[in-house]
């Protein structure tokens, strides 16, 4: 896998399972600790791209 | 029964049990909250953090080595490959041909040469930076576990 998305959605999934079971006990808190993480992750990385995006290089 | 192997009325392990989940959850990730009978946590646990060791060595990570020239942050960089295991020690025989630490002080010397010239080669392939990122949390991972397992055993944590 040489895509950069690919290793981003990858590891923010491993990160986010990682810790939504670590400090969460409650099935349903685990899943919505899961989704907040995941989209921070995910999201935070996109949104910074794209703020970056009119700087050249 | 010896006083201290006799159960904590609040359900805290002996020292020596909390130190054998730990150890045992340093040698295979997850085995220590199996031990703790958090078995699907543990079998969790140890699928996460092998698939990203698995990740970062199939990405050629930086398996680093304690350099005399950057003592601290090359020895931060062991440490946190080191979290996760024998299986770093597997990884640096595929990588390395031995499981080597530590370049030497000496300049010149050949055994060091040979491994910096394994560790530029591996550092070069474009997904090398990826694979490092994979191994380092692997290791923090498994570190993190540990202190978990160290608090259901000692404080009795749910």
């Amino acid at each position: 896998m040489r895509s950069h998305l690919g290793h981003l959605l990858s590891y923010a999934t491993l990160v986010a399972v990682f810790f939504s079971v670590l400090v969460r006990r409650d099935r349903r808190e685990q899943w919505r600790l899961f989704a907040w993480l995941w989209l921070a992750m995910v999201g935070g990385a996109l949104g910074l791209a794209y703020l970056m995006f009119p700087f050249p290089r | 029964m010896p006083e201290h192997e006799r159960p904590d009325p609040a359900g805290r392990l002996s020292i020596g049990r909390t130190g054998v989940a730990i150890l045992a959850g340093w040698l295979l990730p997850g085995l220590g909250h199996a031990l703790l009978h958090r078995i699907r946590r543990g079998v969790l646990f140890g699928a996460v953090v092998f698939a990203c060791f698995g990740l970062g060595v199939a990405y050629d990570g930086r398996l680093a080595l304690r350099d005399p020239g950057q003592p601290i942050l090359s020895t931060l960089q062991l440490g946190a490959n080191l979290g996760v295991g024998p299986a770093d020690v597997l990884a640096r025989w595929a990588a390395y041909g031995r499981p080597a630490y530590a370049l030497s002080g000496v300049p010149g010397h050949p055994g060091s040469e040979e491994l910096r010239k394994s560790f530029r080669n591996r550092a070069r392939t474009g997904a090398s930076n990826y694979g490092t990122a994979y191994l380092w949390t692997a290791g923090l991972m498994n570190l993190l576990l540990l202190l978990d397992v160290w608090d259901i055993a000692r404080r009795g944590k749910a």
